[in-house]
């Protein structure tokens, strides 16, 4: 009773801070495997198998959505760690006809994967792969300035697509007065009266999605090029319209 | 779609995808930078579900409320024992009908009746094949025979049900008996049959007997006899549906009076004193508006005897002064029949 009391608070602190939450999942490891190797009819080995992966999100998946009138937490989250590696199993039933790189390629002791002719130069895929993760990694800094994680954008990025669409627009405006982002930069705020009154979105639509639009003009300000890259279909959607 | 794995954490990666939203997938060994193609995205988990609870059990009452309304309707419609015929011949039979008149149970309330049912199963069938069934099984046991007796007591909360049951069923059975045997078919309001038997079996037998005379043979001479039992419900009955009921009931009041002839017309009820006064002074020159009414009591006396003034109205109401006339009109023609009875 006092023990399940005490899980029920650190779900509520995992709600509310990333930290938090990853810590818990890192305490639960041993019961997320347990499930999974209920689901697997054999232990998971960390980083081979992806159902591991699953049943760790699904476990985090839980904390965001345990509230205490569903009950015990680790109930909840074995219901949902089952239903996940389910979900996950039948998606995969789709690929089951796919021969797996790693199937051992005839006689010898080699995977399939390796007889393959390389498309991409690999050193050159690292070297892109850190200049991207260089760039993210200023991004995730800058953004801390604003009292804002990558995990806080994750969860209040907008799910609609015409929400989506409305803070493009509001974006569209700030690349188009440059000024803007120079102030968001300056004072830290969001300059949200100019954004709403250029754009015409909505006060409420950009105040709830604050932290996702501090992200995306920021994005927009400087440097940020492979990410803006990636992005291209932002603006595209944008021009279309 | 591509994503492009933004921060990695135990549980989970934060992905951006080409449109620019920042999504939870599962962390499949990803590295920041990294750029992925198929990832397991995070499912949300709604927390207004809450909401949920309420608007559904709302929905479930409502629905709950609309099966007891139907559930209650249909059992009152088709379940629920709403009148009852009581077949008697020797065995006696209770038939409990719903409101469509279909019969849910079937009881023998006698040895013979217990005999009778036995091995039928009437249940779902209509009240009037229910009794084509079981009079031929009386027919094929030995219960009935040529010139036998079929009594029919329906017990119904209205009496306009009264009368409609008691027409099918006449019209029925009789339909079904047309080409094997004649038998005597009676039917009865049992509610009233104990009470005040007397208007309320007039009615019925007036309107239902008709058709069902053709297979009555018995003499019509009752008539006469039966006025009297209006007194003594048991003879009432008895008389009244065999042959001639249709004037015994109404005959009661008027009959009584009427005999008297002379006196008939001073009570004799509603249009009758009109009928007196004109008729017999100037006789028939207004007679033609009489015709249905006059015909039935002046007639008697003068009608006869001056036929040719009158006889033209006669012509209309001929069917009347006819035994088998009765059919349409109601106190007119029972008159009639008392009249004539009188005459001979």
């Amino acid at each position: 009773m006092n023990d399940e009391h005490k899980i029920v608070q650190q779900v509520y602190a995992a709600k509310e801070d990333v930290q938090a939450a990853d810590q818990l999942i890192g305490t639960y490891m041993p019961f997320i495997k347990a499930e999974t190797a209920k689901f697997l009819k054999r232990p998971p080995i960390e980083g081979h198998d992806d159902e591991l992966s699953i049943a760790m999100i699904a476990f985090h998946e839980a904390i965001g959505g345990y509230s205490r009138i569903r009950g015990a937490f680790l109930k909840y989250a074995a219901m949902l760690i089952r239903s996940r590696l389910i979900d996950y199993s039948r998606r995969e039933q789709r690929h089951s006809r796919v021969i797996s790189l790693d199937a051992p390629a005839g006689e010898e002791d080699t995977a399939l994967g390796e007889t393959l002719a390389d498309e991409k130069d690999p050193y050159e895929e690292r070297a892109a792969r850190d200049a991207t993760r260089a760039e993210i990694e200023e991004l995730t800094r800058q953004m801390r300035e604003f009292g804002v994680s990558l995990s806080d954008v994750a969860d209040n990025c907008p799910k609609q697509q015409r929400t989506l669409d409305a803070c493009r627009k509001a974006l569209q405006y700030a690349r188009e007065n440059p000024e803007l982002l120079d102030e968001l930069l300056k004072t830290k705020k969001l300059p949200m009266g100019q954004l709403t009154a250029g754009s015409g979105v909505e006060r409420k639509t950009l105040e709830r999605h604050r932290k996702y639009m501090v992200a995306l003009l920021l994005i927009y300000t400087n440097g940020y090029e492979i990410i803006r890259g990636h992005l291209k279909q932002v603006m595209k959607g944008v021009a279309a319209r | 779609m591509r994503y492009l794995v933004m921060e990695c954490h135990p549980g989970y990666a934060v992905l951006l995808d080409e449109e620019g939203r920042f999504l939870k997938a599962a962390n499949l060994q990803y590295q920041i930078g990294q750029t992925v193609y198929d990832p397991v995205l995070m499912k949300e988990t709604p927390e207004k579900r809450r909401v949920m609870p309420w608007i559904s059990g709302g929905i479930a009452a409502i629905a709950a409320c609309f099966l007891l309304f139907f559930g209650v309707n249909y059992y009152q419609n088709y379940l629920q024992p709403y009148s009852s015929i009581y077949l008697a011949i020797n065995p006696e039979v209770q038939m409990d009908l719903n409101r469509q008149g279909t019969v849910v149970e079937l009881t023998g309330t006698n040895e013979d009746g217990d005999a009778l049912l036995e091995g039928y199963n009437g249940k779902g069938k209509d009240k009037v094949t229910v009794a084509d069934e079981l009079i031929d099984r009386a027919i094929e046991m030995g219960f009935l025979s040529e010139g036998g007796q079929v009594s029919f007591s329906i017990d119904s909360p209205d009496e306009a049900l009264f009368q409609e049951y008691g027409m099918e069923l006449r019209a029925g059975v009789t339909e079904h008996l047309a080409g094997q045997i004649a038998v005597n078919l009676e039917i009865v309001n049992r509610k009233n049959g104990q009470g005040q038997e007397n208007p309320e079996n007039s009615s019925s037998p007036s309107t239902s007997q008709p058709p069902a005379e053709s297979t009555f043979l018995p003499e019509p001479s009752q008539p006469e006899t039966a006025p009297p039992a209006s007194s003594s419900p048991a003879d009432y009955d008895d008389t009244d549906y065999g042959p001639n009921n249709d004037g015994v009931t109404d005959y009661t009041p008027s009959a009584s009076s009427a005999p008297p002839a002379d006196t008939d017309y001073g009570p004799g009820s509603d249009g009758v004193t009109d009928y007196d006064d004109t008729d017999y002074g100037p006789n028939n020159d207004g007679v033609t508006d009489y015709t249905q009414p006059a015909s039935s009591a002046p007639p008697a006396d003068t009608n006869y005897s001056s036929g040719s003034n009158g006889v033209t109205d006669y012509t209309d109401g001929t069917t009347d002064y006819d035994p088998d006339n009765d059919d349409d009109s109601d106190d007119d023609s029972n008159y009639d029949d008392g009249d004539d009875d009188d005459d001979d």
